[in-house]
């Protein structure tokens, strides 16, 4: 199976602070992929150094087989293909549903108004706000924003989904909204690369968690091996805090 | 009270305050316009740049935008007048004004506009940037849009103020309101002709200000 997305050695440092090593890890196409550990552990930074909104100083990136490339359009066009999905929703609040998920396939991908329109309600119908097209992001509760920041990132039908604790911002009742749609594109065979603190989820969810801690992957593996035989003692401590 | 309002001096006032009227308006939505294209220009300018070799352009704007802030519109607008000619720049009144407030509400816009560009959350730019949007388009869908929202109240308050400071116009000579009524105060010896300029400038500005305040709401973040 060919990987989607593969990391190479990647590390990062903040003022001198590692807050990533050496990480190894590949996601294949239809794969899903849970990063999980303590907050501070690097998995936010791990997603961020994918499509270098965070630069990484050391390592790899590599997407479908080509090494992510430093900046300009080649930049924007593998961005463009790796839909990021971050935890305080970062929706455009001026825009409204439809336009928001738009506005990238038009002056991103180049296609016309009426294509950008097209594909943007697509993707809102499959995350199950096709009705709420013209909403404004502050009309919306948190998961239904939630939603159509995942519809934003699907309208440029992208290779892989980078989703960044796509739930930890939300009110317990509406978390359930939000992974349900992501079970959805999982079963439609979306790559996808999550940090969570949903372990249930990631149980049930993931063909393979890792586990972060101090900015490097201690355990990767299927969740039934990584859940319940963890063999460091920091995963130990990790899963009987939950 | 008759002196203030005398209606024959009034009456002998109107035709040059009126037409000081045009050359306020002209002298204060020209400055006004150039004020506001500069700042905007120069905050996307400061904002757009990256990269090593660009980043002392950035400091020049910044640097431009606090001198222009700390100078009286009214001495830069003399030096221009009655200093720039020994240096070969011949300036009209007019255009001396022009330069001169168009040039200190561009320090003002300058910095209005970067506040508001700068306040808008982080995550708005990466989230344009991880979608593919180049860094021009992000700023120009996504960040312009927000920041002009919360630079509109105070730059409306500076573009009064511009428009105010039309009157300083008067001390080269350009025929404006104040300046025509000053000319017929000094032949007739009657302060008419000032009050008469006071009541044209409050109905001039009175509708700006409320057009400002009306701004305000509509443009109130929500």
């Amino acid at each position: 199976m060919s990987d989607v997305l593969e990391l190479r050695g990647v590390g990062k440092t903040f003022a001198g602070i590692p807050a990533l090593r050496d990480i190894h890890l590949a996601v294949g196409a239809s794969e899903l992929v849970a990063l999980i550990g303590p907050s501070g552990s690097g998995k936010s930074t791990l997603l961020r150094c994918c499509n270098r909104l965070t630069e990484p100083d050391a390592g790899d990136v590599v997407f479908e087989g080509e090494p992510v490339p430093a900046g300009g359009a080649e930049l924007a066009s593998v961005r463009r293909r790796m839909g990021m999905v971050f935890q305080a929703f970062n929706l455009y609040p001026h825009l409204n549903a439809l336009e928001n998920a738009a506005l990238a396939p038009r002056r991103a991908a180049g296609l016309s108004q009426g294509e950008a329109e097209t594909a943007a309600r697509e993707a809102l119908e499959r995350v199950g706000l096709g009705d709420r097209t013209s909403a404004m992001p502050d009309e919306l509760s948190g998961g239904q924003q939630q939603r159509v920041a995942i519809a934003r990132a699907l309208a440029l039908r992208p290779r892989i989904l980078l989703l960044d604790e796509p739930t930890s911002a939300l009110d317990p009742e509406l978390v359930g909204s939000v992974l349900r749609v992501i079970r959805s594109l999982r079963e439609d065979g979306v790559a996808m690369l999550i940090a969570t603190h949903e372990i249930a989820f990631a149980r049930e969810a993931a063909d393979r968690i890792a586990f972060l801690a101090d900015g490097e992957i201690l355990e990767c593996g299927p969740p039934a091996e990584v859940l319940d035989r963890p063999r460091t003692e920091r995963l130990q401590s990790f899963l009987s805090r939950l | 009270m008759r002196i203030f309002f005398d209606p024959e001096v009034l009456a002998a006032a109107w035709p040059g305050i009126r037409s000081g009227i045009g050359v306020t308006l002209g002298l204060a939505l020209t400055s006004i316009a150039a004020g506001v294209a500069l700042g905007l220009l120069l905050a996307t300018v400061r904002a757009l740049i990256q990269g090593a070799p660009l980043r002392p352009v950035g400091g020049l704007i910044a640097a431009y935008a606090d001198v222009f802030r700390a100078m009286p519109p009214l001495v830069l607008l003399v030096v221009l007048y009655f200093a720039a000619p020994f240096a070969g720049i011949e300036l009209s009144g007019f255009m001396a004004a022009f330069v001169a407030l168009g040039l200190v509400l561009g320090a003002s816009a300058e910095e209005i506009f970067w506040a508001g560009i700068t306040s808008v959350n982080r995550g708005q730019w990466e989230a344009a940037l991880s979608t593919g949007l180049s860094r021009g388009e992000a700023f120009r869908r996504v960040v312009l849009p927000q920041a002009v929202r919360l630079t509109i109240p105070p730059l409306t308050n500076r573009a009064i103020a511009t428009g105010k400071n039309t009157a300083l116009a008067s001390v080269v000579a350009v025929p404006e309101v104040l300046n025509q009524a000053a000319s017929v105060q000094a032949q007739t010896a009657s302060p008419a002709p000032l009050l008469l300029a006071a009541g044209v400038y409050v109905a001039l500005f009175l509708p700006l200000v409320r057009l400002g305040r009306w701004l305000e709401t509509r443009f109130h973040i929500r």
